[in-house]
């Protein structure tokens, strides 16, 4: 892969560049569509949860990783589909197609976190030091993602429908992981299985680090590496049985 | 003489079903109606060659004879279901000019895509950025967004772009026989220029005149398996006995 990097940072930007309209102004409009959301569900679900602390931040925070999961795997969901000449017509290792959206994917969620930190800082009138942690949770999530995409884009190539499919699949991911209601009102018979879901452990690590300035739990970052490296293994090993003959299918 | 490329014993089948599912519902539907049924296809069987480093090789068929199943085979693009090519050198597959480029960017941004995907390095794209604009005459519209460039104009960055990737082996099939009778010319010598350069050409294409000009040696399919394999003038008289 080393030697496909100019490729790789090539492709990233021109679907940055795609995807802002080539304007500077375009990151700012793609930040509306999540305050926007958080915004909306503030209101709806402040008199349910609103006596819980620091609600309107665990909130943030929870979209904010969200969409990061969200829009990552429903764009590199078609990354092979909407490229058929360079899969078609020319030889590279098609990984690269996946990971340079993935790639596209994580420089924006960045910057989104970036504009989340002030907002906390307001908000909670100091920001912790374990913020410095997240970074490296970020790579577990880019690398847990990238895996996903891999499995998604090129089950996508033969099942064209799978845009559909797990379209409502991540509505349903949605409502199963904490994001506008808080951990505590999950029964506990249904809590081991809940706490299954990698999202919810992303989604907890993340609060922990940035809202509660505390380090996440061993089983939580034990779980979250585990799921990245099933998830990526899986994902590579099922591209790289599929990937043959997509020449032929797209 | 080294082998610039060495196939031995390639076979490739394509399946084609009698209803082609693509969707997880369609799937789900012939599971159910038992419909599995599909016509094989051999595009190419038991196909042997080796080319030398510095020749100019052609490969010429009628439609459907397998030839640019060939060519995407070597450009590694399909996968054979038997056999092995072995290619020695950089490769640059001209399959299609302008592959990857993208409308919303402008015509600099898809310069350096482009070249990237023919594996020019960052510094090398810098080295020769102006010459591929003056050779497209492109000069004025580097920063123009490639949407609202004419086929033309798009065809002839594209080939400039093409042509100044560095390969030690180039794949080209009918690609170069696009435009008017200049940019023809133009082409032509180009693929001359390469050839004195001693890199090594596969060159597919129905103009049967080019192929004699350009290659001392050729292959003839036809239905997937070689018929001739010699000099390239007695490979274009048996085609020409085939097609009668």
């Amino acid at each position: 892969m080393w030697q496909y990097r100019e490729l790789i940072r090539n492709l990233t930007a021109a679907d940055l560049k795609n995807r802002y309209q080539n304007t500077s102004l375009g990151f700012f409009w793609s930040l509306l569509s999540p305050f926007l959301l958080t915004g909306v569900l503030y209101f709806v679900f402040r008199h349910l949860f609103g006596q819980e602390k620091y609600f309107a931040i665990n909130l943030l925070v929870g979209i904010m990783a969200w969409r990061f999961f969200a829009i990552g795997t429903s764009s590199s969901l078609g990354a092979i589909v909407a490229k058929p000449s360079l899969v078609t017509k020319v030889y590279m290792p098609r990984q690269i197609l996946v990971l340079s959206n993935v790639l596209a994917n994580l420089i924006s969620s960045l910057l989104e976190f970036t504009v989340l930190l002030p907002i906390i800082f307001i908000l909670l009138g100091h920001l912790s030091a374990t913020v410095l942690l997240f970074p490296l949770v970020h790579l577990v999530y880019f690398w847990f993602i990238f895996g996903a995409g891999l499995l998604l884009s090129s089950l996508y190539v033969y099942f064209r429908d799978l845009n559909q499919i797990w379209e409502v699949l991540t509505n349903v991911l949605f409502f199963c992981s904490p994001i506008v209601y808080p951990l505590v009102i999950v029964p506990a018979y249904l809590m081991p299985h809940y706490l299954f879901n990698p999202i919810t452990q992303f989604i907890e690590i993340y609060r922990d680090l940035m809202i509660a300035g505390t380090l996440p739990s061993l089983y939580n970052i034990a779980s979250v590496i585990a799921a990245g490296i099933v998830l990526y293994f899986a994902g590579s090993f099922v591209f790289n049985k599929l990937q043959r003959r997509f020449a032929e299918e797209i | 003489m080294r082998n610039a490329i060495i196939v031995d014993n390639i076979s490739k089948r394509f399946y084609i079903p009698h209803e082609k599912k693509t969707t997880v519902f369609q799937n789900i539907v012939g599971l159910i109606k038992k419909q599995f049924d599909y016509e094989e296809l051999w595009a190419l069987k038991n196909i042997s060659f080796k080319i030398e480093e510095g020749e100019a090789f052609g490969i010429i068929g009628k439609n459907g004879s397998g030839k640019s199943t060939l060519l995407k085979l070597l450009a590694k693009v399909l996968y054979p279901d038997s056999g092995s090519i072995t290619l020695n050198g950089k490769v640059a597959s001209f399959l299609e000019l302008g592959v990857g480029f993208q409308p919303e960017l402008t015509a600099q941004e898809n310069v350096s895509l482009y070249s990237s995907i023919l594996g020019l390095s960052h510094k090398q794209v810098d080295r020769i950025y102006e010459e591929i604009f003056d050779f497209a005459e492109l000069k004025k519209f580097e920063n123009m967004r490639l949407k609202n460039f004419s086929s033309g104009m798009y065809m002839r960055l594209a080939f400039s772009t093409a042509i100044h990737a560095v390969p030690d082996i180039l794949l080209i099939d009918e690609v170069f026989a696009v435009g008017d009778e200049s940019f023809q010319k133009k082409c032509q010598s180009k693929i001359d220029e390469f050839k004195a350069e001693g890199k090594t050409i596969v060159f597919v294409s129905h103009n049967l005149v080019l192929v004699q000009q350009l290659c001392q040696r050729s292959l003839l399919l036809d239905g997937g398996r070689i018929v001739t394999m010699d000099h390239t003038e007695k490979v274009i008289n048996d085609y020409l006995k085939i097609l009668q």
